[in-house]
């Protein structure tokens, strides 16, 4: 009964099912006495890690389930995708599309555009607000207008079907777009003029332009936070096309074992930031991931959210984000518990609660980073040393590749003594769960020495993988 | 600021596009401006580009950057980001990544001057470059280059060229030697199947990030209960894809792939004549 249903989930648009699917994802707020939607985008991120990391393995009934929406809800979802097919997204490159219609299978030998991006990019808007944005944008890529010249472009160039804007709707967007940088007003004086913000492309020559391309293009791929970094070369790529550099200009770059599901979990990182900034606590629901990857249905009906659910609140101190598996975490301080860690894609429902005194804040801040000081990634536990021999591989190979990885990713250990054939690697670290996976990753050419308990796990754990591959024995 | 900002939402984007404008936000100029603080943003421009960047940013208002002073506080996200397990950065920007892509951008060849492993130099290695390759793994900058006079497909250090020169290239030339490195690349994919055992299906989030570095697809087999990952790799990967398999230790289980196979079986046996003084 394996996969019935593998090729024909994802033959879409992706904006398309973020669309479809947000209809009965909004959460619900109360405020004063009314019910005011606002938009939440866990569902979609959740969605989007289960196809990124799961792509393929589950049908239908088991895909729904999953995702707590019905059958009936999924299908017309698909039909609603399907239609849309012909629409595909101008984002993709040709590469991408045809992956999509396999599943979210990421091709990384082709492209370097990250394609889960889209999720940032879901932000709902009415038809008639995007029109009246757009038109404000462009009428000021290349001169400077006042509210009443923009008054009178809408009037004239919006669809007849959408209303004119009057004056007041215009100054609130101009309002909004001159808060988030895309514009910027000049003058003193009423009227103000105002201009797309625009400089840092318009002063760039062609060249310049390309290593700005270049800059964000490796910096976005290779450090942490990625995303606005991302967003930043979506922009540039169309300036360097709309300039007529050539079209393999932006393809000339590439990144190998990139967790490319990491920019999901940036979604939380700025309301996290926020938090910690002003000292505030945070409440939310978390669904551990270690119940597999299911996601309980969440009722979209106000009056029986949050009843069934366990609502955490901690004071949030720190981000760890954990290079070997590309998974991010939060670290707070729970009155109950101490020091408390949750995987950043199990968080739902953010919100900031009230804040802390700063002394509070900074002696939380001081036990935590010291309960984390020997954490390989963040484990706490009892604090050990941890002794292994290190075999170094043939000599005629020319590097010294065993003791080059050991040196890059041995975090704080110490190499304590060497010979021709080997060397031995200390360090004091919190427990051995986190650290035992990358000493075993080394295979043969690593030898744990202490404590005994762990060579004697060791011995073990290769004893059961030897009998994985053992060849069957026939019986004749 | 909220990375869910409407301007960023995709009707805009392609409406914008079909205008030939564009919208810059401040949080993305932020962001650059934090990055460009790194030391090796110097390998990245020439410098009166970056004192040019740098001007034009330090222009800019950040309206965050008025919270921030009102807390007393930086406001750099990046403050609270602790990175763990990170392999040691060996570089970040390398300074021939300028100068291989304008000649990788004008469809040329070029002419390698390559330090060799065991000290001294190979000069004069004719080929086509065809891509810059940043491994995450190692942190490091590749040149993936197709050598012409020994027909080979070559995954070259850009810290072992020693000097690069570009060559001319006819376009026929080009178009020709392109293809067969497609052929080539397509020929060097492998296929392998790894099984998650039943037992360990409760860490099946962990198991599968741990592969999400590769071009995968999932498979479930209901009867079983069985997850299998059908992973695309090159053939030179196989190596990283090992260590991968042996982090996950019992969790994981090679089905299909007889190299990975093999190696598995020779490695298990190999780690136990390790410790065979004691119990072998």
């Amino acid at each position: 009964m394996a996969k019935v249903w593998r090729a024909n989930i994802f033959p879409f648009a992706p904006h398309a099912v973020l669309d479809t699917m947000k209809q009965s994802w909004h959460s619900f707020d109360m405020l004063g006495g009314t019910i005011v939607a606002r938009e939440s985008f866990d569902k979609e991120i959740q969605f989007l890690r289960l196809v990124a990391l799961a792509g393929g393995a589950y049908n239908r009934q088991q895909f729904a389930s999953r995702l707590g929406i019905s059958v009936h809800t999924l299908d017309k979802t698909v039909r609603s995708l399907k239609q849309t097919l012909s629409l595909s997204s101008p984002h993709l490159t040709a590469e991408q599309s045809t992956e999509l219609t396999e599943g979210l299978r990421y091709n990384y030998y082709e492209s370097a555009d990250p394609l889960l991006l889209f999720l940032y990019r879901a932000k709902s808007l009415k038809e008639s607000e995007s029109i009246r944005l757009t038109l404000l944008v462009s009428s000021l890529q290349e001169r400077e207008l006042t509210a009443k010249d923009l008054q009178d472009i809408c009037s004239e160039q919006m669809p007849a079907d959408v209303p004119a804007p009057d004056e007041k709707t215009i100054r609130g967007d101009l309002k909004y777009l001159e808060e988030i940088g895309v514009i910027a007003r000049s003058g003193e004086s009423r009227p103000y003029r105002y201009r797309a913000a625009n400089d840092l492309i318009d002063q760039l020559t062609d060249d310049e332009l390309l290593d700005l391309f270049d800059f964000v293009d490796v910096t976005a791929n290779t450090q942490v936070p990625s995303v606005q970094g991302y967003l930043l070369r979506d922009t540039l790529k169309k300036v360097l096309r709309g300039r007529g550099i050539h079209a393999l200009a932006a393809d000339t770059h590439r990144y190998k074992y990139h967790y490319h599901s990491r920019i999901l979990d940036e979604a939380h990182l700025y309301t996290i930031f926020n938090a910690v900034r002003q000292r505030k606590k945070l409440h939310f629901v978390y669904l551990a991931p270690r119940k597999g990857l299911n996601y309980a249905s969440k009722n979209t009906n106000p009056l029986y959210e949050k009843e069934s659910r366990n609502v955490t609140t901690i004071l949030p101190l720190r981000v760890v984000f954990d290079h070997q598996y590309g998974r991010w975490y939060l670290i707070g301080y729970n009155d109950r518990t101490g020091i408390a860690k949750f995987r950043m894609e199990g968080l739902t429902q953010l919100e900031e609660g009230e804040s802390v005194p700063e002394a509070e804040f900074e002696n939380k801040l001081g036990r935590v980073l010291e309960q984390l000081e020997n954490s390989w990634v963040t484990d706490t536990l009892r604090t050990l040393k941890v002794v292994a021999r290190f075999y170094n591989p043939d000599h005629r190979s020319g590097v010294n590749f065993v003791r080059e990885r050991v040196q890059a990713q041995g975090q704080w250990g110490k190499i304590t003594e060497e010979s021709e054939e080997s060397f031995v690697f200390e360090i004091q670290v919190n427990g051995i769960y986190e650290i035992k996976p990358w000493l075993r990753s080394f295979g043969s050419s690593c030898e744990v020495l202490e404590p005994a308990w762990l060579r004697k796990e060791f011995i073990s754990d290769w004893k059961e993988i030897a009998s994985y591959y053992e060849p069957v024995r026939q019986n004749f | 600021m909220s990375l869910f900002d409407k301007i960023f939402n995709y009707q805009i984007i392609s409406r914008l596009d079909e205008t030939g404008s564009f919208a810059l936000t401040s949080q993305e100029r932020t962001w650059l401006r934090t990055m460009l603080g790194h030391p090796e943003a110097e390998a990245a421009f020439a410098p009166e580009t970056l004192v040019k960047l740098r001007h034009l940013l330090g222009m800019e208002e950040a309206p965050d950057m008025d919270d921030a002073a009102s807390s007393g506080m930086d406001g750099d996200v990046r403050d609270i980001i602790i990175e763990k397990a990170r392999s040691r950065q060996r570089q970040v920007y390398h300074p021939l990544l300028r100068p291989l892509r304008r000649i990788m951008m004008a469809s040329g060849g070029v002419r390698l001057t390559v330090r060799l492993k065991h000290g001294g130099i190979k000069e004069n290695q004719g080929g086509l470059p065809c891509k810059l390759e940043y491994n995450m793994a190692k942190r490091e900058w590749y040149l993936l280059w197709y050598d012409t006079r020994n027909r080979s497909l070559m995954s070259t250090r850009l810290h072992h060229i020693a000097a690069v020169e570009p060559s001319e290239l006819a376009p026929e030339r080009f178009q020709e030697l392109t293809e067969r490195v497609a052929k080539l690349m397509e020929a060097r994919k492998k296929q392998a199947v790894i099984g998650i055992l039943p037992n360990y299906n409760s860490e099946l989030s962990r198991i599968l990030y741990a592969f999400s570095c590769f071009e995968k697809s999932v498979s479930y087999d209901e009867t079983a209960d069985q997850y299998r990952i059908h992973v695309t790799y090159l053939a030179d990967e196989s190596e990283f894809l090992l260590s991968r398999i042996r982090f996950l230790g019992l969790r994981v289980r090679v089905l299909e792939g007889g190299h990975l196979k093999h190696r598995m079986r020779q490695t298990a046996s190999w780690a136990l004549a390790r410790y065979q003084t004691e119990d072998a």
